[in-house]
């Protein structure tokens, strides 16, 4: 008797027979159940007890269908040898729990399989066969979605881009009191055409400022592409095949269109995996123009003495988390060492480190789905412990995504440590030509948010991490809290002067800590500016207006919606402050 | 003299040629069906000059010999030596079943004969503590099937009757010699349907995992320091 299946299973089980290829098939078959891969997982150590997050069991998930559909005794026994199909979305969604929220395809498993099964792979594989029938976490498809629309996956508008890189230039000449440096946009027949992640346009973007000083004082002949410059690629984390041909296929082109000599990368682990070996795969074509990370190129201007740099500028302890994608899938273990041996002069190794390093837990694309951001910072005890035991101060990675993963992991776990890229260091220890050096000291303005203390309560690590920078650059004092039982203890002990509110998040809504606060007489005078993404009076889940009128609750201090403007946080945060002190 | 009976004489000529025959064509079989499956491609320039595709295969295929490489059987040693010692005995029980029939004064001597009984009777033992892990271990049991079970029981009574014909003592009883080459006709034509078969992919497995990672100049490993 058959069971009915519904239409999105089907679809699932039509498209697994398409994308299993000899690898991923040799890996679903070799399984022999050994376990050996268990303990290498950082979701297990973290834990323990739990064998729905042990790699093989993560595996066999997968390997069930398989067996089911493409194996010769799975067909014929499948009960004997543990096939068995998926019939209805709920078990799709049960498996989406598994491939996304208990796996970040760190590929770690994969190296201590006795076998050779790739993990990683196949459980790629599965996301893809999920997104095509639009079974994914919601972070997942608006990041696909915005890389589809608009070429990159932060939503970043040509014009907001190329304001940014504009915005940077001129910093830049301030700085250093240069006019002859630039930004090179579009410029053919560069040397150097230079990528990078939206996360930097968007949230950090002093690193597209540092990668240019540097450019600029190798005496480098480089450009910045006005379009197909983001070399992320949502691909890779969705297992889309398709979007990873398609973004990757854009950067080629626009370094053919620009006859770029050569491509170079900044610091991303999956963006450099994607670009450098993943989309000439993924688009089934030839790419002309070379590639290499960014890592390479600061290190070649050093040894090549193209620019200088003085390690005592960077005297604090180090130490340096190998980004998985760049170590186990790219073999890039010893440069990032030899450049960091060269800018800073405390460099503490991480135990276990390069291949056997343990994952940020930030990986495959894990911080877009918030919904699993509890099981992922519980995960990520494993890598508090491994960074506590360095004793270092800084923990260097290559890896915007890695920031991400490790800034929010120091934060939860209390480590008293701050994340950097290597770009932050070289341009650190940059020693400048006499001439730009001799630049007399201009005295810096008044700040706006001198003295002031404001605490961030978002669950997404990158609008904390854009609202610190935005806040920090003023001269105030930032904390931060992922959700709304943190930022309670945070108000008690910390007592800011302003906090800013997100509405949606894990636990405990925003909404709900508002009402408290308001009740609250500690704290009815705290200014909270609102700031998020689902501020529309239109969206009836979420109708913050009604809710505080319906609770009796006064508006408060200030609303914004996301995308974040930075002007306009910075003019509503400090006219709220201004008043209060006035009052 | 003693003359062998019909049946031992079947059972340790014909009935494994029959079973070997068999396997080898399910095993012929098996290769076909993994090559009708596309082979993913490396098209990207190589990572490094430090290594390459065949090099990094070489290494991932001889990986299994080096426990050193491994976090997994760098951390878990006797895990490893029972691997060991569970593969020679069975490696060492397939080779018997050739020798006995066709060139039994291999086999000769006490001493050897004894060695041969202690390395199945050992290669038993680690099966029976490999099945209690496979019925204690919370996440090994969690991922186990039928076959898994049985073919785990399988082989610790293959290599238990092994160690019994060993001495190829038939003129005494010819039991012995006829439970294990009934056992290996059994275990030869099982062996292709179920995981003991998992030495048919290992090399293509590791051969195209270590020509990948070589490739992108990740294999062979830098170690850490």
């Amino acid at each position: 008797m058959s069971v009915a299946r519904s239409y999105k299973a089907q679809k699932v089980i039509d498209r697994l027979q398409l994308k299993v290829n000899r690898q991923i098939m040799l890996s679903l078959a070799a399984c022999v159940h050994c376990g050996m891969c268990t303990d290498q997982c950082h979701y297990v150590l973290a834990n323990p007890g739990d064998p729905t997050y042990a790699p093989a069991y993560k595996a066999d998930r997968i390997r069930k269908l398989f067996k089911a559909h493409l194996d010769w005794t799975g067909k014929a026994i499948p009960w004997w040898v543990g096939a068995k199909s998926v019939y209805t979305d709920e078990e799709l969604e049960d498996l989406k729990d598994t491939v996304f929220g208990k796996c970040t395809n760190c590929r770690r498993c994969s190296f201590n399989c006795p076998m050779g099964v790739d993990l990683a792979t196949f459980n790629r594989m599965a996301r893809g066969l999920l997104v095509h029938v639009g079974v994914m976490p919601t972070g997942v498809l608006h990041v696909a979605k915005d890389q589809w629309e608009l070429g990159n996956q932060m939503g970043v508008l040509r014009e907001e881009y190329l304001d940014i890189l504009s915005w940077m230039e001129e910093e830049l000449q301030s700085e250093y009191n240069d006019p002859t440096i630039k930004i090179p946009i579009d410029k053919p027949d560069a040397d150097v055409m230079y990528t990078i992640n939206p996360r930097e346009a968007k949230y950090d973007p002093r690193t597209i400022a540092e990668a240019a000083a540097i450019f600029h004082f190798a005496g480098e002949n480089w450009t910045m592409p006005s379009e197909g410059w983001d070399m992320t690629n949502f691909g890779l984390f969705n297992g889309d095949d398709e979007l990873g041909a398609a973004v990757s296929g854009r950067l080629y082109d626009t370094a053919e269109k620009l006859r770029a000599k050569k491509i170079v990368i900044s610091e991303c682990g999956h963006g450099y995996r994607s670009t450098r070996c993943e989309g000439a795969n993924w688009g089934k074509r030839t790419v002309g123009t070379p590639m290499e990370t960014s890592i390479f190129t600061m290190l070649e201007y050093i040894k090549q003495g193209r620019i200088k740099v003085d390690k005592t500028k960077n005297q604090q302890p180090v130490t340096y988390h190998d980004s998985c994608n760049l170590a186990r899938s790219c073999g890039i273990t010893e440069e990032p060492r030899e450049l960091l041996n060269l800018v800073c002069g405390d460099f503490r190794e991480m135990h276990p480190n390069r291949s056997e390093n343990f994952c940020c837990t930030g990986g495959g694309g894990a911080m877009s789905m918030t919904e699993y951001a509890p099981r992922r910072l519980a995960s990520a005890k494993v890598k508090a412990e491994q960074l506590r035991a360095t004793g270092a101060k800084i923990v260097v990675t290559s890896c915007h995504n890695c920031v991400d993963g490790l800034f929010d992991l120091i934060r939860h776990y209390k480590l008293d440590m701050e994340v950097k890229l290597l770009v932050n260091l070289v341009a650190n220890a940059l020693v400048m030509p006499a001439r730009v050096a001799a630049v007399k000291p201009v005295a810096a303005p008044e700040k706006a948010l001198a003295g002031r203390r404001i605490l961030v309560v978002d669950d997404e690590p990158d609008v904390r991490t854009y609202l610190r920078m935005i806040f920090k650059d003023e001269g105030a004092e930032v904390i931060e809290a992922p959700d709304a039982n943190q930022a309670m203890r945070l108000l008690k002990t910390e007592r800011p002067d302003l906090m800013t509110l997100d509405l949606i998040m894990p636990h405990k809504t925003g909404e709900k800590l508002y009402w408290e606060l308001r009740k609250d007489p500690d704290f009815t005078g705290l200014p909270i500016v609102i700031v998020t993404g689902y501020a529309r009076v239109e969206t009836p889940a979420i109708n913050f207006h009604k809710f505080i009128e319906e609770k009796h609750l006064p508006e408060p201090d200030g609303f914004l919606e996301k995308p974040i403007q930075p002007e306009l946080v910075l003019d509503t945060v400090v006219n709220i402050l201004a008043k209060k002190t006035i009052n | 003299m003693y003359h062998t009976s019909p049946l031992l004489h079947f059972a340790e000529d014909e009935l494994q040629l029959i079973a070997l025959l068999f396997m080898a064509t399910v095993y012929a079989l098996k290769i076909r069906w993994i090559l009708r499956f596309p082979a993913g491609g490396d098209r990207q320039a190589p990572g490094n000059a430090r290594t390459d595709g065949p090099t990094g295969a070489k290494r991932s295929l001889l990986s299994i010999a080096m426990p050193w490489a491994m976090g997994s059987t760098r951390q878990h040693p006797f895990l490893y030596a029972q691997f060991v010692v569970f593969h020679l005995g069975v490696a060492a029980s397939i080779l018997m079943s050739f020798v006995i029939p066709y060139a039994p004064g291999l086999i000769r001597g006490p001493a050897l004969i004894a060695m041969l009984q202690a390395l199945f009777a050992l290669a038993a033992l680690v099966g029976i503590i490999r099945l209690i892990r496979r019925l204690t271990d919370i996440y090994v049991r969690s991922i186990s099937s039928p076959d898994d079970y049985f073919s785990m029981v399988l082989l610790i009574v293959w290599l238990v009757v092994s160690a019994l014909a060993a001495p190829n003592r038939r003129e005494l009883s010819e039991g012995p010699l006829l439970a294990y080459f009934f056992l290996t006709a059994f275990f030869l034509i099982y062996v292709p349907f179920s995981k003991i078969s998992h030495y048919i992919y290992y090399p293509f497995a590791r051969w195209y995992l270590g020509r990948t990672l070589g490739h992108r100049g990740v294999y062979p490993l830098v170690k850490g320091a």
